[in-house]
């Protein structure tokens, strides 16, 4: 199957297509780059098509620089996994995406899930992102009652004033 | 989406406790940030079954498997076992296998543990046709296999996998943690392992207490034994099973520092710990879990995933507390042994199956005295 067609299937196929197209790229590792977005779109989608998106993702690395307005849109989407993915792949980008972090610190701050905090705040410590938005968000979030969030969101910091 | 993690009421913590004979003392150090295990609830355990079909494979198969009439399945177990470990790959072989008879448990006497992250084990991989029986026939390579990724909502995934594994005859069984992971995504860590040679303590079993939230997917932990007709002599051994976050490895694999450590101190009476899975880590990035004093690792200089570019998985344990390893390891090479194509290999799995081999019999203390006799010099 080549990419062109993996693509086809996992946006358009039946379900099975969709699953198989999905554990196509599972398969792939870090090959599977070119497809960051749908899959993280997939995340959203039916049992084992979601099942191998997020273990495709997983394996994935970092996403190519022409994902990440992509990407940025897919963090406004209504299904957490979905968000919590494409959050995650912004911050594997690291620098390169600092541009986008205002949605990071917007997610940060008013996420109603806190499995999407922790990876808005991972990621802006990736991104090294120092405006004065991130660093007030990461410091407000580093008083949180919630261990790890109050960690991962010190730890950013420091990668931030670095 | 409201993230859920496995938590149990101190009451339960404190019966586990109790049963296990772990006791508080060790457990409640603040500067430990994993406290010990906590029990877990577990599924309802494999069914034996005594006969099964006779040809194993589909014609969509494509042939993966022998026929069980073939030598890898019938006559002895262990010589099947055996030649398949005894597989070269990738150059690691430890010299040549000398099958000897032995008291108690296979063949050889000696157990071997197998690691294996089977990409998302679930109910649509094992309704492939042909692939419940290919896994069966690499489980029952192994007495005792630490299976990482299993994704599946109902619960009937690996007691069909194991009722598969014995519809050969053999007596398998397992022991399944719960569902774990930050997001709505969840994974759960089995052990399956053969009942003929290895037995499991059913009150020293749990996932890994995580207050702090520093892993992803908490270790499940449990502890086993080789069976013998000497149970008071024969090796025991926890085994712990992870499979790392690989965003957040080098935090994690330092976490497991500490997991090992409290594990080490989890029983007074047990100092052996198998620290095995999915770690993300290459022996190089070990961090401060790779630089416990003494800790061996057995995957060494190869690659351990199907596309054979990759060296995550592993099997860890203190050199000096867990003498019963023999030295032989090796990672089970899916194309090589099963007569798979590349592409075939990655419907089963990313990853390969390590494993290690370890005597049957309790090694004694290192500080035991000149001149006792010892298995082990």
């Amino acid at each position: 199957m080549n990419s062109a067609t993996t693509l086809q299937q996992l946006l358009h196929g039946s379900l099975s297509e969709r699953a198989t197209a999905a554990e196509h790229l599972a398969q792939q590792g870090s090959e599977a780059a070119y497809a960051a977005c749908e899959l993280t779109a997939a995340c959203g989608d039916a049992g084992a098509i979601s099942d191998w998106a997020v273990a495709a993702l997983e394996q994935l690395g970092p996403p190519p620089l022409s994902a990440l307005e992509s990407l940025v849109s897919l963090t406004h989407s209504e299904d957490p996994l979905t968000v919590y993915w494409a959050v995650t792949l912004l911050g594997r980008a690291g620098p390169d995406a600092a541009v986008h972090e205002q949605v990071l610190v917007t997610l940060l701050q008013h996420s109603k899930d806190l499995a999407v905090q922790e990876k808005a705040a991972w990621s802006l410590g990736r991104m090294q992102a120092n405006s004065l938005g991130a660093t007030q968000a990461l410091q407000q979030a580093s008083q949180s009652p919630e261990a790890r969030l109050s960690r991962v969101a010190a730890k950013s910091l420091q990668q931030t004033q670095t | 989406m409201a993230r859920k993690k496995s938590k149990f009421s101190l009451l339960m913590w404190l019966i586990f406790s109790g049963i296990s004979g772990g006791g508080v003392t060790g457990y409640l150090k603040p500067n430990i940030p994993i406290i010990g295990p906590l029990i877990a609830k577990f599924t309802d355990k494999g069914q034996n079954l005594t006969s099964g079909s006779g040809n194993l494979l589909t014609e969509s198969a494509n042939g993966l498997l022998g026929t069980p009439s073939s030598g890898s399945y019938g006559g002895s177990a262990v010589a099947g076992r055996l030649a398949s470990a005894r597989q070269p790959s990738n150059g690691q072989q430890q010299g040549a296998i000398q099958p000897t008879t032995a008291a108690g448990s296979q063949g050889n006497g000696n157990l071997l543990i197998a690691s294996f992250n089977i990409q998302v084990l679930g109910q649509s991989k094992i309704s492939k046709p042909g692939m419940k029986e290919l896994l069966a026939h690499v489980i029952r390579q192994f007495d005792l296999v630490a299976i990482q990724e299993v994704r599946a909502k109902a619960d009937n995934v690996i007691p069909d996998l194991v009722t598969t594994v014995n519809s050969n005859g053999s007596r398998y069984n397992f022991v399944i943690g719960p569902r774990l992971g930050r997001s709505n995504s969840k994974e759960q860590y089995t052990y399956v392992f053969n009942t003929n040679t290895v037995e499991h303590d059913p009150s020293s079993v749990g996932t890994v207490n995580d207050p702090k939230d520093l892993l992803h997917r908490e270790p499940f932990v449990t502890r086993f034994r080789a069976r013998t007709q000497s149970p008071a002599q024969a090796f025991t051994f926890w085994m712990v099973n992870i499979h790392t976050d690989p965003d957040e490895v080098p935090e994690e694999v330092d976490a497991l520092a500490d997991v090992f450590q409290v594990m080490q101190k989890a029983r007074a009476d047990e100092d052996d710990v198998i620290l095995l899975g999915d770690l993300n880590a290459s022996e190089k990035q070990l961090g401060r879990l790779g630089k416990l004093p003494g800790m061996q690792w057995t995957v060494s200089g190869v690659t351990t995933n199907t596309r054979k570019n990759k060296a995550y998985d592993n099997i860890m344990f203190q050199g000096q507390a867990t003498r019963e390893y023999t030295g032989r390891w090796g990672v089970y090479d899916l194309e090589r042994n099963l007569g798979l194509s590349r592409e075939q290999a990655l419907q089963v799995s990313d990853h390969l199956p390590v494993w290690a081999e370890f005597r049957v019999w309790e090694a004694p203390p290192a500080t035991s005295p000149v001149g006792r006799p010892s298995l082990y010099n």
